[in-house]
């Protein structure tokens, strides 16, 4: 392909600004953490730390409930999701709408009530009591330290990536990456972990577990209150931004009926001159022209990252652009000035350091190399730096070097010459318009690491087509994304396991009094409409405004961020508009961390190893649980996980069909006991596993479940957890007398109000 | 309600020669929690089966979609219109409906030292 044909262009940046906003915001977080360890000093410890000393009120109880719930996965994975399928995500989400008053209302009162009964403040602590059984509280706590762990890795992992958008052009940000890429590779150690991601994620875990550590309970609640604020005004800002860039959600949806989903690929870039040192392009497009002389758009799968010494770099992913109207309009766009001033100011960074390797390779060439070699790179060197001369000129004098068009053009902004290897088509939906605006909705196939070739030989040489299979041209809705199975589990998923989180349930043990709970759901049904079904707008819009992130969509939420924001001249907005998955993220991870270490000092060490121990130990415990469970998922997550949607809907759905059963049974039927309510968690659980890992067999990898006609396993979890409670509670004992007149009767409640 | 409450079960615990009545903030939870489970299926039956039948490929032509607003009409009718009157169900639910109720003193509001931990204490003496 001939070199004038390749267009490299960059992605937008945040600015200073944006990091000034989000430093602004962090701080807040610790200044409310400051203020609840001050509360710590005047109340009982325990109950003050975990569980806030049941004094929560509306907007606190609202906003905490409502901020754990929309973890990092409803502004990463979530957006992500709605860029990748289209509007079917509206029903994929359907059942929030009665979330709130399911997740609040169905154990709400009810769990408050026997939590203050038995003096629980935990969940295993609710379940010990209840059936006064420490074997079944350990098994709620080994289960709650099962999944959490799994899911505060993939929470570090999201927080980390975010904070990676927000600072990844920010001078400071840069310089600190490549100290530590220094010190990775002074010391040999984690060479595979990404030094922008290393950097952020300290940061990010710092942050949160000193936090946490420091405020307990209250902090954790007070900083949601912030967050959830910042969460509902992120979204409120960005729906009309998105709309008006779109031109109204009319055009925005007439324009995805036409849109076709695009192809995925593999590429090789090819450089003709190697860097001194490493440099990242910020996701690149380039064009291709075929040889019937269509042109062809493709994007780059995150940063090209350009390693320091190599002239080639092999299975680039890639997105092509399949709608011509689309691609006429990203090529519109890539022209604007702004775009390729942003573009030529990587580009000549490139340059600079292939001129820096010329320079040393000339500079070791006295004590040895051929001359034709030093004639050849001195070549290089001159055009190189007429080349940069040329790209400094435009970049310090835009309006006197011609029109845009040809800067686009020009062979040096050609940096490495992409050569397309692999290409495949959608699974579901390929070629055919309207798949984003109707169900089952598109569906991607799984894009292999490296292209498949039939010999080495062959070796990046030329683009090669998957096959197509041969029920590519049906349209068989059980290959799309969402068949009806699934979008009935999905109602299951949300509004039934949204009320089985353990995480949830604390909180449900924390509200003050009765009036508090009626008010609290009721704010949190008008918020969860504020944000979820805005949410589907926004990133429905994001398909046009952000074309061909479709390998790279958990990163769409901050990138349009700082699109919509830098589009109108405020960049200084994207922090706040960022700061809203941050947000998210946060304060599910100090949910979280909370609960894991609580899980060990209270329901471990307290109530089984040592009832004796002193309010100071405890308290010296809690505070380094909180900060080794923080430290240890900081470690997890140092080689992070690939899938994090999939390890969220995991570990949710995992712990709703442990939980939600047995709690059900145990709040609501006096019948219930210790053989009925075990039994029915342990069949929830490996139920539920055994679906993931059969998955694993069938699907090939174990966050593909297999589906049981189709069906999420969290429907066959919670149908096994419930169906084994009941059935082997009724062939068992019936409970003590003395333990269901003191959860269900009157005349124990009397008694306890004259105790009181 | 409160006539439920004043019915004692026949398998309700004898106290004083008479049975013992069920605690009314597990009668009202119980109630409530029926009422919000009927909620959710009734969202189930509607929302899925319209958005199946009016917005799946091979029930409707994809690139004739009619649209309310901008929103895809299926969407619009099946999620975005119940999502409102799912609100408003929460409004009666919360203001008019749900029973306020004595939740009781935990242990440790009962007194000034913590008694979380002395409960423990005397679970394991």
């Amino acid at each position: 392909m001939p070199a004038a044909d390749t267009l490299p262009l960059a992605a937008v940046s945040a600015s200073n600004a944006a990091l000034v906003t989000f430093l602004v915001y962090t701080l807040a977080v610790f200044g409310l953490a400051a203020l609840s360890n001050r509360l710590l000093q005047k109340k009982s410890f325990l109950s003050e730390y975990f569980l806030g000393s049941r004094s929560l009120g509306v907007w606190a109880f609202a906003l905490t409930f409502a901020a754990t719930s929309a973890s990092g996965g409803s502004f990463t994975g979530f957006p992500s999701k709605i860029y990748t399928h289209g509007w079917i995500l509206g029903l994929w989400i359907g059942s929030y709408i009665v979330v709130p008053i399911c997740a609040m209302g169905l154990l709400g009162k009810r769990i408050n009530h026997v939590a203050r009964i038995s003096g629980a403040i935990t969940v295993p602590d609710v379940l010990r009591d209840r059936f006064r059984s420490p074997g079944f509280g350990l098994l709620a706590v080994s289960l709650i330290l099962f999944f959490m762990a799994f899911n505060l890795v993939a929470q570090f992992k999201a927080g980390s990536e975010i904070l990676n958008t927000l600072l990844q052009d920010v001078p400071a940000f840069r310089g600190a990456v490549g100290f530590v890429a220094d010190l990775k590779q002074d010391a040999g150690i984690l060479n595979e972990v990404n030094s922008a991601y290393l950097v952020c994620l300290l940061a990010f875990a710092v942050a949160v577990i000193i936090y946490t550590t420091w405020g307990g309970f209250h902090a954790v609640v007070w900083t949601d209150v912030m967050q959830g604020v910042v969460m509902v005004v992120g979204v409120i800002i960005m729906l009309p931004l998105a709309l008006s860039q779109v031109g109204g959600l009319e055009k925005s949806t007439a324009e995805m009926k036409q849109m076709t989903p695009p192809r995925l690929g593999l590429a090789r870039f090819e450089l003709a001159v190697p860097l001194a040192e490493g440099y990242s392009l910020p996701s690149p497009w380039f064009a291709l022209e075929d040889p019937q002389g269509t042109r062809r758009l493709f994007r780059v799968n995150r940063a090209l990252a350009i390693p320091a010494g190599r002239t080639i770099i092999e299975d680039v992913k890639v997105v092509e652009l399949t709608t011509a109207s689309e691609i006429e309009r990203q090529f519109a766009r890539l022209q604007e000035a702004r775009e390729v001033r942003q573009t030529m100011v990587h580009v000549a960074q490139v340059k600079r350091r292939q001129i820096a390797w010329t320079d040393q390779r000339l500079k070791g060439n006295a004590g040895g190399q051929e001359p034709v070699d030093r004639g050849r790179l001195q070549g290089e060197r001159e055009r190189l730096h007429e080349e940069l001369d040329r790209i400094q000129q435009l970049i310090d004098r835009p309006g006197e070097t011609g029109g845009v068009s040809a800067l686009l053009n020009a062979d040096e902004l050609n940096v490495a010459v992409p050569t397309v290897t692999w290409t495949q088509e959608y699974a579901y939906g390929a070629g055919r318009p309207g798949m984003y605006v109707t169900g089952p909705g598109p569906l991607p196939s799984r894009l292999p690491a490296t292209a498949p070739r039939p010999d080495d030989a062959d070796r990046g040489a030329t683009e090669r087509v998957q096959e197509p299979s041969p029920r590519s041209s049906d349209l068989d809705l059980s290959d799309g994304f969402l068949p009806l199975s699934l979008a009935i589990s999905f109602f299951f998923m949300w509004a039934i396991s949204g009320s089985g989180q353990p995480s949830s349930m604390v909180r449900l043990m924390a509200f003050k009094n009765t009036p508090t709970l009626r008010r609290a759901i009721f704010t949190v049904a008008i918020y969860y409409s504020l944000i979820y079904f805005p949410l589907v707008i926004i990133f429905c819009c994001a398909r046009l405004l952000l074309p061909g992130m479709d390998l790279e969509s958990d990163r769409i939420m901050p990138q349009m961020a700082v699109t919509l924001t830098s589009n109108v001249g405020q960049g200084w907005l994207a922090g706040l508009l960022i700061a809203a998955p941050f947000a998210a993220v946060m304060s599910t991870v100090d949910s979280f961390l909370l609960m894991m270490s609580s899980a060990l000092v209270r329901d471990v060490y307290q109530r089984n190893l040592n009832p004796e121990a002193s309010e100071r130990t405890i308290k010296r415990l809690s505070y380094l649980a909180t900060l080794l469970v923080g430290i240890v998922a900081l470690v997890g997550a140092v080689n992070p996980p690939q899938f994090l949607q999939d390890i969220i809907v995991y570990t949710g759905s995992g712990l709703a069909a442990c939980f939600l059963g047995p709690m059900i049974f145990a709040l609501y039927w006096p019948r219930a006991n210790v053989p009925g309510c075990v039994s029915g968690m342990l069949a929830g659980f490996g139920a539920h596993l055994s679906l993931y890992f059969t998955g694993s067999f069938v699907n090939g990898s174990f966050f593909e479940p297999y589906q049981i006609l189709n069906f999420d396993p969290i429907v066959v979890g919670l149908f096994v957890s419930f169906a084994t409670t009941y059935v082997v509670t009724k062939l068992t004992a019936p409970p003590p007398q003395d333990l269901v007149r003191r959860y269900f009767y009157r005349d124990a409640a009397r008694a306890r109000q004259n105790i009181g | 309600m409160a006539s439920s409450a004043a019915t004692p079960p026949p398998d309700a615990p004898v106290s004083g020669g008479q049975r013992a009545e069920y605690d009314p903030v597990f009668l009202h939870s119980r109630r409530e929690a029926i009422v919000i489970f009927v909620v959710w299926l009734a969202g189930l039956v509607w929302a899925v089966p319209y958005c199946y039948v009016n917005g799946y490929v091979g029930n409707v032509e994809p690139e004739s979609v009619a649209t309310v607003w901008g929103i895809p009409a299926w969407l619009f009718w099946g999620i975005a219109v119940p999502w409102l009157a799912a609100d408003l169900f929460t409004v009666w639910f919360c203001f008019w409906y749900m029973q306020d109720d004595d939740l009781g003193a935990a242990p440790e509001e009962e007194s000034d030292h913590d008694d979380v931990g002395a409960a423990a204490r005397e679970e394991a003496r």
